[in-house]
């Protein structure tokens, strides 16, 4: 058996995908757009008039932070779509679990003790 | 009978199984010591799981009977269960067969990640012991396989049986992710060139839709048993009704689990079937494409059945019948399987071989199998037999004459190629006629026993109940079985010592694996294959011209003018790694300082893989051959892992959504929870990774320096995270909000406690990383090892914002 | 000529023997649990489906053996030994066998569904009797409110009156099974479960629990005796009624009640009048009972005294101690719970 120290598992040496990566000024701004949405969120809770609304504003203001720190900070945006395409997938059941649990938990010990 | 006849024997130069002495095995990295690894331990305890069966079987041939205590029949069906699922079946079809088989039939010199590999066999060998080591300590398990809440809770099973069965499989499933993680990466990535998707052996397939789903299944497990573990070791209720929670909500995880399992346990059976029909049959696979097609919608479809296991449990008629819906249409897909088979059969030139028998066997009883699923998949037909024989009927002959004899069809097959020696086919007659009398003795006259109204799980039964004779024929008939599975063993034995020594290729076969010596040199080919069709290697015998002269199988190999070939070299780490990790588990049972050195270990392990070759990265790895594959494994990895943890995940979160708002006592979210600081904390951590990208940059541009200025800050940011944690958690807790308080301490500590310890984890690796990068060992062509640790950093962030919004915002609007 | 005797000896063995073993073969469907014997409406639809199912099982499972029996002993290799055949597949035997399934599946999903929703009212049929029926481990509870009575392992039900269960757990779960009066359904703790079916014949049926609950779950059984409405009725009037004992007759009954007024029994167990405990089976009208100890013995004297001298002998994990009582005292309570009809 070789005893190469170099003989290690699958390690490539040119990175496969030399792809230009985004740029230090695009991450800053996706910095801030990222701040600038969270403020949003917080102001979101605390303004009354908005609390029947609260539940979608909160879903789609977080889900555009999720989208971006993983287009831009993971890189998906940048790199192969193979990647996305793992991914991607995944996080659709692990949403799917979630729903699934609340509702079937939901239904089964019916409406919560009012307090 | 016609077997291939042996054609010239071709030796290779360093045949695998005899390079190194024995220890070697104990560092070995080559996937296929791995597998036989599995193999022989896997069959071992399924000689331990056989033994408990005889045991049961002998109890249960009489009713009143006394041979086994209750207490004892009870431990032996859990353990007959549990060691059948994890310890035989599911490492028999990934571990093993995947291991010989899979990187073979893609072309490929070893797996994507062979320590891994290594380590996922170790840690599941550990796992295992250390689960049956209960047994001196007060009994083996006993709550069943299945482990319903509440029966596992302390306060029903004390003792610490339920912690080794509880523990133990936390650990069996770390080897399952890791394995299955490895093996998702090999057949994504490291196909021989040519070899498309739809070029792939159709057990490539099976294999890594097999893969997909331990990854995606068990996570909820691990959730589910971490709940246990913390019910049983830390006073939670997450299963028991005093804090307002239900024990049902093991049940789903258990199943979204539990269900997705069956067909990781079958759906390399249907691989290898799908291989061995169309060698003996000497005709191609019937219906490639929708085979392939139909592989993966099993999958698909398999993880939103779950269901159908808790008919019983008043689900209410909506989500009964829309998990009946999707579990017939489960029967589309499979059906499709079984008339390809058929078709493939079809005018057929057959070899009749002891493979081919028992593949003719499974088809014949999966089929069974299938057919009664399809009645529990009709709730008010389920209504009257699960719980009963008839499940236990069901699913034997799915996993035993499914699962089992496709597995033994697959041994017959591969045996000549892993061990360089042919079977006795005499010997193989005996075997498989003995088996398959045996096991239809068995099971099924326990179609008759269910209908007859016998519950399963019972030690003894009363006399009268017209039940006496098909339970005295089963036994008889699982001794028959117990011979023939006997003869097996002898088969193989006499094989490795008297059998004649195996061609290349003894069957004629299709597939890549075929075509290198048998056993297999350490490196496997000499020289990467190129593929321009499915059936590989019989499209280079014959092309497409009949009669077209066989080329010299493996000559390559024989010259002795192969060419350097780095094998991944041995590494003591993956052994270390999973004692360290065993440690744990005793420590868990016994005394809690002993899991603080398993974790040290553990770490000491991880970094030592990480950084076992420094100048990891410089070496023309054109020699490996390694700069073929389109991606970098180690990414592709990365992202798998992170799929995976985001079901860990959603599970988590599932569990605080379905619990929110049921506490039975306050204070809860609304009450408590702090907005301002958690902004903050929120605020740190998107920053973070802000900070982390940079650190990216830098080591990529090979501004080391600057990099690792930017790993300090995160991490440092990572602390001051951490640090409003733990006020938050010490302020909680001091306006008595305990972890066993209510259902609102015990999801919220879980779920964001659990988050914290992955900042923690992140915050372990940025601070290696970057002091690593002090001595050099992160050179900017490892800015790689960087980004890894960047995008487990990310990943921690992406699910803060998550459980900011849905923990913390959202704690104004209660209910689920 | 004698090996043909013989022969003929051997054939008519053979015959007899495989003539035996289907005749206790078929037995297992006529037991006391079968569920091919039908007695309610629930069984009848279950066992509908089934037979449905089944038939297109046997049809299905035909269109697999007869091609691959065919396909083995019959035809002939197409093609010579070496050649590739070019068969990928053929669409219109895929099309037909992806289909035809389907088609298949749909017919059993309509009256799936369908029994399905009917089987789980939202709400308890008028003129319904409620029974609340409680597991523990590892003994049946079963309380009917509309009469204040609670009876445990035996449930009196009248035939041709619907009965709406309302199931529960006082620990784990356990399943409610009377096979043939039909499903079983889970009781379960902190929840409350229903099974809705109709009796239709009077008789005695046995009944299981099928979810395992622990050490003694195979001892879990009870019965069910459907009753004529008349026999339902003396039946509750009798529950009703302050239970009949021969006291101040029998001097053995007499000295039984005093035991067990003294003894720890009265802490666990109710009899009406005489105690008020709650954990364990209510023993107000035990020697009206056909079986014990979550019916696996028959109700004899001798089994009583069996049951109260070790618990734990008879069902391993029992939740009643032995309460260490000397023979005669055991004699005596025997005679006094027996005379409680
Ligand atoms: C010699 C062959 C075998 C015999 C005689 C046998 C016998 C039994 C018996 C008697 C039980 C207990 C049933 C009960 O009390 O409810 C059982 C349960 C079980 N068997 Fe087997 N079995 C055999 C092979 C297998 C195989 C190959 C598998 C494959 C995975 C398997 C998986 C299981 C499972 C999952 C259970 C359920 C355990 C539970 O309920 O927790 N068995 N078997
Ligand atoms: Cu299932
Ligand atoms: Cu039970």
């Amino acid at each position: 058996m070789s005893n190469n120290p170099t003989a290690s598992p699958a390690e490539p040496v040119h990175a496969h995908e030399e792809v230009p990566r985004g740029t230090i000024k695009a991450y800053l701004e996706v910095a801030g757009v990222l701040t600038v949405l969270t403020i949003l969120e917080i102001w979101a809770f605390y303004v009354p008039s908005l609390q029947p609304v609260l539940i979608p504003i909160l879903l789609v203001l977080s889900g555009a932070k999720f989208a971006l720190v993983v287009m831009f900070y993971m890189h998906l945006k940048y790199d192969h779509l193979a990647y996305t395409g793992i991914f991607g997938p995944l996080l659709a059941l692990a949403g799917f679990i979630v729903i699934a649990l609340m509702i079937l938990i939901a239904y089964f010990m019916g409406s919560p003790p009012t307090a | 009978m016609a077997v291939a006849v042996p054609k010239e024997v071709v030796k290779a130069r360093e045949n695998y199984l005899t390079e190194g002495g024995l220890l070697s095995w104990l560092v070995t990295v080559d996937h296929k010591r791995i597998g036989v690894m599995y193999g022989l331990t896997s069959l071992a305890f399924m000689g331990l799981a056989g033994f408990e069966a005889l045991a049961m079987r002998i109890q249960l041939a009489q009713p009143n009977n006394h041979f086994l205590s209750a207490d004892l029949y009870n431990q032996f069906f859990t353990m007959h269960g549990t060691t059948m699922i994890f310890l035989v079946i599911m490492p028999l079809g990934l571990g093993f067969f995947g291991n010989i088989a899979m990187p073979l039939q893609i072309g490929a010199r070893d797996v994507a990640f062979p320590r891994l590999n290594a380590l996922s066999y170790w840690i599941f060998l550990f796992g295992a012991l250390f689960m049956y080591s209960s047994f001196l300590f007060g009994g083996l398990p006993d709550a069943g396989w299945f482990g319903y809440a509440n029966l596992t809770e302390r306060f029903f099973t004390p003792g610490s049986r339920e912690d080794f069965w509880a523990i133990g499989l936390l650990i069996l499933g770390i080897s399952s992710i890791l394995g299955a993680l490895n093996f998702f990466v090999t057949i994504v990535n490291m196909r021989a060139p040519g070899m498309t998707f739809m070029r792939m052996p159709i057990f490539v397939w099976n294999i890594l839709v097999a893969s997909v789903l331990v990854l995606v299944a068990f996570p909820p497990l691990t959730v589910g048993l971490v709940f246990l573990v913390m019910d049983r070791f830390l006073g939670t209720h997450f299963y028991s009704t005093v804090a307002g929670a239900t024990p049902i909500l093991w049940q789903h995880l258990f199943w979204l689990f539990g269900h997705p399992e069956v067909y990781i346990l079958a759906l390399p059976a249907f691989g290898i079937i799908s291989e061995v029909i169309p060698c003996f049959s000497r005709k191609p696979l019937f219906g490639y494409a929708a085979m392939a097609y139909a592989t993966a919608l099993i999958g698909f479809i398999s993880y939103g059945v779950w269901g159908h296991h808790m008919f019983a449990t008043g689900m209410g008629p909506i989500a009964d019948a829309a998990f009946a819906l999707s579990t017939m249409a489960i029967a589309i897909p499979t059906g499709i399987k079984v008339y390809s088979w058929v078709a493939t059969l079809w005018r057929g030139n057959f070899v009749w071989t002891t493979s081919f028998l028992y593949a003719l066997a499974f088809v014949v009883q999966f089929t069974l199998g299938g057919l009664t699923g399809v009645m529990h998949a009709q709730p008010p037909i389920d209504l009257q037999q699960t719980g009963s024989y008839f499940i236990v009927a069901h699913f034997h002959y799915v996993l035993g004459g499914g699962s089992l004899f496709a597995f033994l069809a697959g041994l017959y097959y591969w045996w000549p190629k892993m061990t360089g020696r042919m079977m006795n086919e005499k010997l193989g007659r005996i075997n498989f006629w003995l088996t398959c009398i045996g096991f239809n003795m068995t099971f099924f006259p326990m179609h008759f026993l269910g209908l007859g109204g016998m519950p399963r799980r019972i030690y003894t039964y009363g006399a009268g109940l017209h039940w006496d004779f098909w339970n005295m024929f089963c036994t008889i008939g699982a001794f028959v079985m117990a011979t023939g599975i006997l003869f097996l063993l002898i088969a193989m034995v006499e094989s490795l010592t008297r059998g004649p020594e195996a061609p290349a290729d003894p069957w004629d076969g299709r597939t890549l694996e075929w075509s290198i010596p048998s056993p297999p040199p350490v490196y496997n080919f000499a020289e990467i294959p190129h593929v321009h069709s499915k059936d590989a290697f019989w499209e280079m015998k014959y092309g497409n011209n009949p009669g077209h002269k066989v080329p010299e199988v493996a000559a390559e190999h024989e010259a002795g003018h192969v060419p350097h070939i780095h094998v991944p070299a041995p590494s003591m780490f993956p052994i270390l790694l999973a004692a360290g990790l065993a440690l744990c588990g005793i420590g868990a049972v016994a005394w809690l300082r002993i899991t603080l050195v398993g974790l040290l270990i553990v770490y000491l392990a991880i970094v030592g893989i990480g950084f076992e070759y420094p100048t990891y990265g410089e070496h023309p790895s054109k020699e490996r051959g390694d700069d073929i594959y389109p991606l970098d494994s180690r990414k592709v990895g990365m992202w798998t892992f992170i799929g995976s943890e985001s079901l860990f995940f959603a599970s988590l979160i599932g569990t605080y959504m379905a619990y929110k708002g049921r506490d039975l006592i306050g204070p809860t979210a609304k009450e408590i929870l702090e907005i301002p600081l958690t902004s903050f904390s929120t605020f740190v951590l998107l920053m973070s990774s802000l900070l982390m990208v940079l650190a990216l940059a830098g080591f990529e541009r090979g501004d080391i320096k600057a990099g690792r200025n930017w790993l300090f800050a995160t991490a440092g940011l990572g602390c001051i995270f951490l640090g409003g944690q733990a006020y938050e958690f010490n302020k909680f807790y001091h306006e008595g909000v305990t972890l066993q308080h209510n259902l609102f301490g015990q999801t919220f500590y879980t779920l964001v406690g659990f988050h914290g310890l992955h900042v923690l984890l992140g915050v372990i690796w940025l601070l290696t990383l970057a002091f690593a990068s002090f001595k050099d060992m992160v050179p900017k062509k490892r800015a790689l090892a960087v980004e890894f640790g960047g995008l487990y950093w990310h990943f921690v962030d992406i699910v803060w914002i998550v459980i900011f919004s849905l923990v913390y915002l959202m704690d104004k609007v209660t209910g689920a | 000529m004698k090996l043909k005797a013989s022969l003929g000896c051997l054939r008519s063995a053979i015959l007899a023997g495989l003539s035996a073993a289907c005749l206790a073969g078929c037995e297992v469907f006529n037991g006391p649990l079968s569920t091919f014997i039908i007695r309610s409406d629930f069984a009848r639809d279950s066992y509908r489906l089934f037979r449905y199912t089944f038939i297109w099982d046997c049809i299905i499972l035909l269109t697999v053996l007869v091609p691959m029996v065919l396909a083995l002993f019959w035809l002939t290799p197409r093609t010579g030994p070496q050649e590739q055949e070019h068969v990928e597949g053929t669409s219109w035997l895929e099309a037909a066998w992806t289909i035809t399934p389907a088609l298949i599946l749909i017919s059993m999903a309509i009256p799936t569904i369908r029994l399905t929703f009917q089987n789980q009212p939202p709400t308890p049929p008028p003129g319904a009797l409620r029974v609340r029926v409680i597991g523990h481990q590892w003994w049946w509870e079963f309380q009917y409110p509309e009469y204040h009575l609670t009876t445990p392992d035996e449930l009196h039900i009248p035939a041709g009156r619907t009965v709406y269960f309302d199931l529960e757990s006082a620990d784990v779960i356990h399943g409610f099974w009377a096979p043939q009066l039909g499903g079983k359904r889970d009781a379960i703790p902190g929840h409350v479960n229903h099974i809705v079916l109709t009796p239709e014949k009077p008789g005695e049926y046995y009944g299981e629990c099928t979810q395992y609950c622990g050490l003694s779950h195979a001892n879990m059984r009870f019965r069910v005796y459907v009753d004529t409405p008349e026999n339902f009725a003396a039946w509750v009037k009798q529950q009703q009624s302050a239970p009949a004992t021969a006291a101040g007759n029998d001097p053995k009954v007499e000295a039984g009640a005093a035991v067990f007024a003294a003894a720890p029994c009265v802490t666990c167990h109710t009899i009406e009048g005489v105690s008020k405990g709650y954990i364990g089976p209510n023993l107000s009208h035990i020697g009206s009972h056909q079986t014990l100890a979550g019916s696996i013995l028959s109700n004899t004297p001798e089994n009583m005294a069996k049951w109260i001298r070790n618990p734990e002998e008879v069902k391993p994990g029992a939740q009643m101690p032995a309460l260490g009582l000397d023979p005669v005292q055991i004699d005596y309570l025997v005679a006094y719970l027996e005379s409680l009809k």
